[in-house]
């Protein structure tokens, strides 16, 4: 034991040791230098320990959310096994040809025109539905994420626009979608890394891969992740910089929503780029 | 994360039903006890527990055990969840304590209030802390996480996780001495 330790690392250590129900007096045993800065802090912490585990849920509602999740995981079960009936070939394929119909009877027209429309006019739903369909038929969960960036920074446009306008009522509702579309790409990031490795886990019965097989398998994760994070970082740029240059032309009374808009999406954009970071 | 949970959440992915059920009951009261330190409204404590399982329910099936620890992912989604909630305006009025406490039981009604009140001050007092610190504190002692699962479940590294757990400590021992 080296008394050249800081008092927060003594103070994680002894935590840990609480935690594992070792007293007061035991830790301080081991740390008599310390012991005068350490004990104040050490019954703080047996203080919050013993609060902390007093807060305990009604046992009658913990019950009814885990027949509720029961219930759900039943459902999932069951969907799964209608869906395991028709092979994924057909199902893309089914997708992808009700896509197509769906497009050709709205009017190629339609989702062209929709392109510049803003929340508040009636072709928005079109640009919507549009985008929707071009996630859907993505050729890769990297495409898809791409998407989902774009559409991340569309919205910001969109705030800036509807910003200039006066039109503050609908940029709460831009900022979530936002947040939704950054949250996207983090699912597309777990998802694909995590179906890379799902065969080697469930299927693989031979040999265990070589270290130099797991090696080159954590390079691509991790330059997976980093496109992701220059995408996004690309992406934070472009919009902010976007909805700074409005808030020169925005109303004064529409001025606030907008700042609060910007402090929003930076946050949105920040958390994306932890978690992508994670 | 003990070896035997890794083999527990490998089979809740698998979309084994039983093994969800075992997460459940290892995660319940500490994603409560965690969402009741930073909002500390029982009914919205609450409808948050209860959304928290159901995201992670429908989630499960991509999570990836390499990186992040189970209880990293699951407290990130209540931190998220709760995140939300917040923004959205969803913060309700706090009500007057004896309606609105957690959940206390016992046989001597006097200990019982007197816990209830415990807990409220604490709840208040970790208001006080700063955002960094109040979400350490509330990961570390309404979680239980270890410090390492705090560090990943807030994207943060483990050295500035124990500056703030140690700088939060000392905060709250010097409300707690002041409310004697």
């Amino acid at each position: 034991m080296t008394r050249k330790m800081k008092t927060e690392d003594i103070l994680d250590k002894c935590l840990e040791r609480l935690f594992k129900g070792e007293s007061i007096e035991d830790c301080l045993r081991d740390y008599p230098w310390q012991a005068s800065e350490l004990e104040p802090l050490l019954r703080t912490s047996f203080a919050l320990l013993q609060r902390s585990a007093a807060i305990r849920p009604d046992p009658e509602f913990k019950a009814r959310v885990h027949s509720q999740l029961q219930g759900m995981l039943h459902a999932k079960r069951e969907e799964a096994e209608k869906k395991a009936v028709v092979p994924v070939w057909r199902r893309r394929w089914a997708v992808a040809m009700t896509t197509v119909s769906v497009v050709l009877l709205a009017g190629i027209g339609a989702v062209a025109a929709s392109a510049n429309a803003l929340p508040d006019e009636p072709l928005y739903a079109v640009k919507l539905a549009a985008e929707q369909i071009r996630v859907s038929l993505a050729f890769s969960e990297m495409d898809g994420a791409g998407l989902h960036i774009q559409f991340a920074e569309r919205r910001a446009a969109e705030i800036a626009e509807m910003a200039r306008q006066g039109k503050v009522d609908k940029i709460p509702a831009l900022t979530e979608q936002v947040a939704d579309h950054l949250g996207k790409v983090y699912e597309v990031k777990v998802r694909q890394e995590f179906e890379e490795r799902m065969p080697k886990i469930i299927l693989a019965p031979g040999p265990v891969p070589s270290p130099a097989i797991e090696a080159n398998d954590y390079t691509q994760e991790e330059e997976t992740e980093d496109k992701l994070r220059i995408m996004v970082g690309e992406s934070r740029a472009r919009s902010l910089s976007l909805l700074q240059a409005a808030l020169a032309e925005t109303p004064e009374e529409s001025k606030s929503s907008l700042e609060q808009a910007i402090r929003d999406v930076t946050q949105d954009y920040d958390e994306a780029l932890v978690n992508l970071e994670s | 994360m003990a070896i035997d949970e890794k083999e527990v959440v490998s089979r809740a992915i698998k979309g084994d039903g039983e093994a969800f059920a075992q997460l459940y009951e290892a995660y319940f009261d500490k994603i409560y006890r965690y969402l009741y330190l930073r909002l500390g409204e029982q009914a919205e404590v609450e409808d948050l527990a209860q959304e928290v399982f159901i995201k992670a329910l429908e989630a499960i099936g991509s999570y990836r055990w390499r990186n992040l620890p189970f209880a990293s992912w699951l407290f990130r989604i209540a931190r998220n969840q709760m995140i939300d909630h917040l923004r959205k305006g969803g913060k309700v009025e706090k009500m007057p304590w004896d309606d609105n406490i957690a959940y206390v039981e016992g046989p001597n009604p006097a200990l019982v209030a007197e816990q209830k009140l415990e807990i409220e001050e604490l709840r208040d007092n970790i208001e006080k802390l700063s955002p960094a610190q109040r979400a350490v504190i509330s990961l570390r002692f309404g979680g239980e996480l270890s410090l390492t699962e705090v560090a990943k479940a807030l994207g943060k590294s483990p050295g500035t996780v124990k500056a703030l757990q140690h700088s939060g400590v000392a905060a709250l021992k010097k409300m707690m001495l002041a409310d004697r």
